[in-house]
C-alpha cells in the first residue's frame, strides 16, 4: 500500500483531521487539559533549569571572581609564583575568615558568626558589588577600620550606617550594606558575610593557626590574550606546587550546578509520572471517543476509506492537538521564570531571565508525542474492529483496546525511548531508571488489584443489602471505571505519600539533633594559651554545663601506602572529601563514647614516638584501606608517616565533635595545636556571648540552633515545593477519573433510571456510590501506603543514609484529604446522572 | 463484454457457538451494465447478506464474485475498499449520515475521496437537484428522514458509481417520501447509465426494475 501516502491523500487526511478536531474538541477536553498540565509542568522545570544554567554560564567568570582562581586554601602560598603570574595578568588578592562581630551599645549587645572577606581595590574583577550608600566600597579601601555587612547582619543586629561594631577586639565602623556580590560561590551560600579592606588582616593581628584563613588569588587575563595559552602558562608555573588548586570559570558554582541538576531530575521524574497517569486517561477518553464515532468510522469504510486512512486521521488530530498544546505549555512556562527569579534571587543573588531553546521545545514535544502514541496505539488500533457491514445490521459492537503483537512491540519501543530520554543526560541515570522500574511495578500492582477486587466481588455471595448489591454490580460490570480509577488514583497517591514520608523523615532527622544530642554552641579558634581561660569562663556561667574540649590540627593526606590518593580515588567517591583538602583531626586518650571500634586496637602505648591513626570505618571501606596501611600526612608543611591501627564507626549526624581521623595523643601533643569545643548548657540563657568575647576576642561562636533554623527553613521551603508539584499527579489523576465518569455517564444515567423505575430512593443510589467509593479508595490507600513505606524507606535509609520512621499522622492527614477531595469530585460528577429525566430516556430507548 | 457482476456458486455461512447457519446457498447471478434489479424476499431470507457480499463488505465462505471481471473474493480488504470507493455507491435503510458533518460535507466526502475538483460545489449542485437547496449547511440531526435519505443517495451517487446498492432504502420512510426517493434513484440510474440493485419489500418499487429476483432460504427462486 505504498500509494497510501500520496500528497493529495495526506491533504485529504489533514483536512478531515482538522474538521473532526474542531467539531469534537469538547469531547476530548480532558485529553487537552491533562496533556496541557503535564506538559506545562515539564516545560516549567526545563525552562527554569535552562535559564538558571544560562545565568550560571553567563556569569561564570563573575561567580568565580576572575578568569582563573589560584586557591591556596589555608596558607598564604608561594608568593613568588603568584608574582610571576602577576607579570602578565591582573591579580586581586583576598583572604576569607570566620569570626564573631558584635554590637557596642550600652546594653543588650548581640553578636553574630560572620564570614569576612578582605579585598583589595581590584575586587571585583568581574561583576559589581551592589551596595548602599554609594561609594561605601571605596571607603573600606581608603579608611581603616571600616566594614560593609550584608543585609541580614544589618537587620539581625539592627545596625545603622556608621554604627560601630566589634570585630574580635577591634572597633570597626559599618559604612554600608551589601545587597549582593558577584562571586557568591566563594561564600557559604546561606551564611552571613562582610567585606573589609585588605589591611584588616593586619589590624586584627590574626593568627594564622586560629582563624581558618582562606587565601585566594583571582586572576584576570589581559584583553585579547588567548585564554587557553594563558591558562597553560599559569599551569606550568604551578606545576610543582602541590598545595595549590587552580579553578576555572566552567567549574564555578559546581555545588549549585549539582543541586540544580539533581533537583531538576527529580522534578522531571514527577512530571513524567503525571504525564503517564494522564496517558491512562487519554487512552480511556480516546476509546470512548472512538466508540462514539463508531458509526462514522463504519460509514467511511463503506465509502471506501482504508482502515489506515481513518487511523491516520485520528493520529493527525492528536498531532495537531499536541502541537498547539506544547507550544502553549512551553510559551506559558516563561511566565513562571519571573516567579522563580524572585524566589531565587533572594537566596542566591542570581537574576534569571527566560531563555528560549528550540531543543527544549523539541524535547517537550517529543515527550508529549511519545506519551500520546504509546497510549493511543491500542485505542486507535481498535478502529480495525469496526466493520462497515454493521451499517446493514444496525448494530455496533463496543470497541475494546486492541493489542496486536506488532502494536505491543511498537508501544514498548516508544516507551523505552521515552524512558531513555529521561534517563540519559539526567544527573543520576541509575536512580531515574530505578524510579521508572518502581513506577511500572506500581502500575502493574494497581492493575492487578483492580482485577482482584472485581474477581473477589463477583464471587461474593449475593447480599440482601440493596445499595451494596448495586455498588458491587457497578464495580464488576464490563464498562466499570474501577481499573482506571484505581490505577490513576493509586499512582498519584503513592507518589504523594512517598514524597510526604521522605520529607517528614528528612525534616525530623535534621530537627531531632537539636534538643537531645546536639550542643547549644560550637566554639572555634581556642588557642592553646587560652584554653584554661575559656574553660573557666564557661564554668563560671554554668557549673552544670556539658563541655567537650578537643585539640585540633589541620592535616592533609598526601599519600596512602606511598601513592597519591587523588591519582586513583575518583571525585564521586563518597569519602572524597577526606582527601579533597586539609581536614581537621584530633586525638583522644579514650575511645570516644559514640565512636565504637569496629576493627583493630586502640593506641599502642609502647610506641609513643610513632604516629598512630584511628580511621572512620566508612572511609576505610570506601578507600579500601586495611589495618597496618600507611598514610603520609602533611601537617604544617611537614610530611609525617602514620600507621592505621583501628577503624571507628563515626556518626556525623549528631553534630557533636566527630573526626575522620584521630591520632595517638602521646605523639600528637607535641604538634602545635588549638582547641575546638562544644557546650550544652543547663539553660542556654546562662551563656553570655559578649562576656565570652570580651575575654577571648578571637573566639568564634556558632549557635547551633540558629544554624539549624536556617537549614530547617530551607528544607521546609523545598518540602512545600515538592508536595505542591507532586499534587499535580493527584490533580491529573482526578481529572482522569472524572472524565472516566463522564465517559461512562450514559450507562450510569440509564442505570439510575432503571433504579428509579424499580422504586429506589435517591438516598439508596447515593449510598451505593459511597460504598463503591469506599471499596475503591481503601484498597488504593492500603496499597499506596505499602508502596510509600517501602519507597520512602529506601530513599531515606539508602540514598540519604538517615534513619527512617513511620509517620501515621502525615499519612492519615494526607489520605483523609485526598479521600475527601476524591469523594466530593465523584459525587459532583455523578450528580448530574442522579436525576435522570425518565421520559426522554424511555422515548429514545 | 457488458457483464458488470458475476456470482459463481457463492455460499455464505455464519458460525455460531452451537451450529453453522447457511445464509446463502450456491448463488449464481450475472448482471449486465445499466441493469436495474430488485431483490425481494422474506425477512431473514438473505437479501442483505447478498448485497453485502456484492459490495465487498462481507467475505463469501466459498464461490467467486467478479465485479467488472475482477475477482473481488481474491482481493485484500484495502483493494476491495478501493473498488468500492470508485465504483460502488451504497444506500442504507437507516441513512447513516456522519452526524457532525453538514449535508454538503457528507456528500463532498466521497467526491474528495475520489479527488474530484470543487467537491463542495458539486455536492451543492447535486443536493440542489434533490430539492435540498435550503439544507446545505444543516447537520443530519436537523433533517427529516426523507431529507436524510436524499442526502445519503446524493452521497452514494456523487462520484458516479457503476453500481448502486440500496438495501431497503425506503424501509424507514412514509409512502410520500418513499415515492420521492425511488424516483430519484431510478431517474439518476437512467441518466447516468449506472446499474442498480435494490432490496425492497414494496412491490410497486420492485416493479420499476427491469429485472426482479426473489430469494427464499438463501436461494434465488
Ligand atoms: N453475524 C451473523 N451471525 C449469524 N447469523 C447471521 C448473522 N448475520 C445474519 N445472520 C442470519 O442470516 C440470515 C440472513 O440475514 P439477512 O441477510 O440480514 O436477511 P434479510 O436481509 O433478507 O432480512 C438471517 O437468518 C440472520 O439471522
Ligand atoms: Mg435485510
Amino acid at each position: 500500500m505504498e500509494k497510501l501516502f500520496k500528497v493529495s491523500e495526506l491533504n485529504l487526511i489533514l483536512k478531515y483531521a482538522l474538521i473532526d478536531l474542531v467539531r469534537n474538541y469538547r469531547k476530548i477536553f480532558s485529553i487537552i487539559l491533562t496533556l496541557f498540565i503535564s506538559l506545562f509542568i515539564l516545560s516549567a522545570i526545563l525552562t527554569i533549569e535552562n535559564s538558571l544554567k544560562k545565568e550560571l554560564n553567563d556569569n561564570a567568570k563573575a561567580l568565580l571572581g576572575g578568569d582563573l582562581e589560584i586557591d591556596y586554601h589555608s596558607v598564604e602560598g608561594n608568593l613568588e609564583l603568584v608574582n610571576k603570574v602577576k607579570e602578565f595578568t591582573t591579580i586581586s588578592n583576598m583572604v576569607e575568615f570566620s569570626t564573631m562581630i558584635s554590637t557596642t551599645r550600652e546594653d543588650n549587645n548581640q553578636s553574630l558568626f560572620t564570614r569576612i572577606k578582605t579585598v583589595d581595590e581590584k575586587y571585583p574583577l568581574y561583576g559589581t558589588v551592589v551596595h548602599e550608600p554609594e561609594g561605601a566600597i571605596n571607603q573600606i579601601h581608603n579608611e581603616p577600620y571600616t566594614i560593609l555587612v550584608n543585609e541580614n547582619i544589618f537587620k539581625t543586629l539592627s545596625l545603622t550606617i556608621n554604627e560601630e561594631i566589634k570585630v574580635q577586639n577591634q572597633i570597626f565602623k559599618v559604612v554600608g550594606v551589601i545587597k549582593s556580590v558577584p562571586d557568591v560561590s566563594g561564600f557559604i551560600v546561606f551564611g552571613d558575610f562582610a567585606l573589609a579592606g585588605k589591611e584588616t588582616l593586619d589590624l586584627l593581628k590574626l593568627n594564622t593557626l586560629g582563624s581558618f584563613l582562606h587565601y585566594e588569588y583571582k586572576v584576570k587575563f589581559n584583553e585579547g590574550d588567548n585564554t587557553n595559552a594563558i591558562r597553560k602558562r599559569i599551569q606550568d608555573i604551578f606545576i610543582n606546587d602541590t598545595k595549590v588548586r587552580l579553578r576555572y570559570p566552567e567549574n564555578s558554582a559546581s555545588g549549585l550546578r549539582r543541586v540544580i541538576d539533581n533537583f531538576s531530575q527529580f522534578l522531571s521524574l514527577i512530571s513524567i509520572s503525571a504525564m503517564l497517569i494522564a496517558g491512562i486517561g487519554i487512552a480511556n477518553t480516546l476509546l470512548s471517543f472512538i466508540n462514539q464515532s463508531n458509526m462514522s468510522i463504519a460509514v467511511k469504510k463503506a465509502l471506501g476509506f482504508f482502515s489506515l486512512n481513518i487511523k491516520t486521521i485520528y493520529y493527525c488530530q492528536l498531532l495537531i492537538l499536541l502541537t498547539f498544546i506544547s507550544i502553549a505549555a512551553y510559551g506559558l512556562s516563561f511566565l513562571l521564570v519571573p516567579m522563580a527569579d524572585t524566589y531565587l534571587s533572594k537566596g542566591l543573588g542570581l537574576n534569571i531571565k527566560p531563555l528560549f531553546s528550540i531543543f527544549t521545545f523539541i524535547k517537550i514535544f517529543l515527550v508529549g508525542l511519545l506519551v500520546l502514541v504509546i497510549f493511543s496505539i491500542p485505542t486507535i488500533n481498535a478502529i480495525d474492529q469496526v466493520k462497515a457491514s454493521n451499517l446493514f445490521r444496525n448494530v455496533f459492537q463496543n470497541l475494546q483496546f486492541y493489542y496486536s503483537k506488532k502494536s505491543i512491540f511498537v508501544s514498548l519501543l516508544f516507551l523505552s525511548v521515552l524512558i531513555l530520554l529521561f534517563v540519559i543526560g539526567s544527573a543520576r541515570p541509575l536512580y531515574s531508571l530505578f524510579y521508572f522500574g518502581a513506577f511500572f511495578l506500581c502500575l502493574i500492582v494497581f492493575f492487578l488489584l483492580s482485577k482482584f477486587i472485581i474477581f473477589l466481588l463477583k464471587s461474593l455471595k449475593s447480599t440482601s443489602n440493596i445499595p451494596l448489591k448495586v455498588s458491587i454490580k457497578n464495580i464488576t460490570q464490563t464498562k466499570s471505571i474501577m481499573p482506571i480509577t484505581i490505577m490513576s488514583l493509586g499512582l498519584g497517591v503513592t507518589l504523594l505519600l512517598t514524597l510526604a514520608l521522605v520529607g517528614t523523615n528528612f525534616k525530623r532527622e535534621v530537627a531531632k539533633s537539636i534538643p537531645e544530642i546536639a550542643p547549644d554552641y560550637f566554639f572555634i579558634g581556642i588557642q592553646s594559651t587560652d584554653r584554661d581561660t575559656f574553660e573557666e569562663t564557661i564554668l563560671s556561667m554554668d557549673n552544670n554545663v556539658r563541655l567537650e574540649i578537643v585539640p585540633i590540627i589541620s592535616s592533609g593526606i598526601v599519600k596512602i601506602n606511598g601513592v597519591d590518593p587523588k591519582s586513583y580515588i575518583k571525585r564521586d567517591n563518597d569519602s572524597y572529601w577526606v582527601i579533597g583538602s586539609d581536614r581537621r583531626s584530633s586525638w583522644s586518650d579514650e575511645v570516644p563514647e559514640d565512636n565504637p571500634i569496629t576493627e583493630g586496637k586502640w593506641w599502642d602505648l609502647d610506641q609513643p614516638n610513632k604516629l598512630q591513626i584511628s580511621l572512620d570505618a566508612k572511609v576505610a571501606k570506601d578507600f579500601n584501606i586495611k589495618i597496618g596501611d600507611i598514610f603520609t600526612l602533611s601537617i604544617y608543611g611537614r610530611k609525617i608517616e602514620g600507621e592505621i591501627v583501628n577503624f571507628r564507626e563515626v556518626d556525623y549526624r549528631d553534630l557533636s565533635i566527630n573526626f575522620a581521623m584521630l591520632f595517638n595523643p602521646q605523639f600528637a601533643n607535641t604538634i602545635p595545636h588549638e582547641y575546638l569545643a562544644t557546650a550544652k548548657f543547663e539553660n542556654p540563657t546562662k551563656f553570655k556571648e559578649t562576656v565570652m568575647l570580651d575575654n577571648l576576642p578571637s573566639l568564634s561562636i556558632i549557635k547551633i540552633a540558629d544554624y539549624l533554623t536556617k537549614v530547617t527553613d530551607i528544607l521546609n521551603k523545598v518540602f512545600i515545593a515538592i508536595i505542591l508539584i507532586s499534587t499535580i499527579t493527584i490533580i491529573i489523576g482526578l481529572i482522569v477519573i472524572s472524565s472516566a465518569i463522564i465517559v461512562q455517564g450514559k450507562v450510569k444515567e440509564f442505570q439510575n433510571l432503571v433504579f428509579k423505575i424499580l422504586g429506589f430512593s435517591k438516598k439508596e443510589i447515593v449510598l451505593s456510590s459511597i460504598i463503591e467509593f469506599i471499596l475503591i479508595f481503601f484498597s488504593v490507600i492500603l496499597i499506596a501506603v505499602l508502596f510509600a513505606v517501602i519507597g520512602s524507606y529506601y530513599v531515606i535509609e539508602h540514598i540519604f543514609e538517615l534513619i527512617w520512621q513511620f509517620d501515621l499522622k502525615v499519612l492519615f492527614n494526607l489520605g483523609l484529604s485526598i479521600g475527601l477531595v476524591t469523594l466530593v469530585l465523584i459525587m459532583l460528577t455523578n450528580l448530574k446522572y442522579l436525576n435522570p429525566k425518565v421520559y426522554p430516556l424511555i422515548r429514545n430507548q | 463484454m457488458n457483464t458488470l457482476l458475476k456470482l459463481k456458486k457463492v455460499n455464505l455461512k455464519y458460525q455460531t457457538d452451537k451450529d453453522t447457519i447457511k445464509v446463502l446457498n450456491n448463488i449464481d447471478l450475472i448482471t449486465k451494465k445499466k441493469d436495474t434489479i430488485s431483490i425481494m424476499g422474506e425477512s431473514g431470507s438473505g437479501k442483505t447478506s447478498l448485497v453485502m457480499l456484492i459490495g465487498g463488505l462481507e467475505k463469501a465462505t466459498s464461490g467467486k464474485i467478479f465485479f467488472q471481471n475482477q475477482d473481488i473474493t481474491a482481493l485484500s480488504e484495502d483493494e476491495v475498499s478501493e473498488i468500492r470507493r470508485k465504483h460502488i455507491g451504497i444506500v442504507f435503510q437507516s441513512f447513516y449520515l456522519i452526524p457532525n458533518y453538514t449535508a454538503v460535507e457528507n456528500v463532498a466526502l466521497t467526491l474528495e475521496l475520489n479527488k474530484f475538483k470543487n467537491p463542495q460545489q458539486q455536492a451543492k449542485e447535486l443536493l440542489d437537484r434533490f430539492g435540498l437547496k435550503n439544507r446545505f449547511n444543516n447537520l443530519p440531526s436537523q433533517l427529516s428522514g426523507g431529507e436524510q435519505q436524499r442526502v445519503a443517495i446524493a452521497r452514494a451517487i456523487a462520484m458516479k458509481p457503476d453500481l448502486i446498492l440500496a438495501d431497503e432504502p425506503t424501509g424507514n420512510l412514509d409512502s410520500k417520501n418513499s415515492v420521492m426517493i425511488s424516483n430519484i434513484l431510478f431517474k439518476y440510474v437512467k441518466e447516468e447509465g449506472s446499474s442498480l440493485i435494490i432490496v425492497t419489500h414494496d412491490s410497486k418499487l420492485a416493479n420499476k426494475a427491469k429485472r426482479k429476483i426473489k430469494i427464499k432460504d438463501g436461494k434465488i427462486v
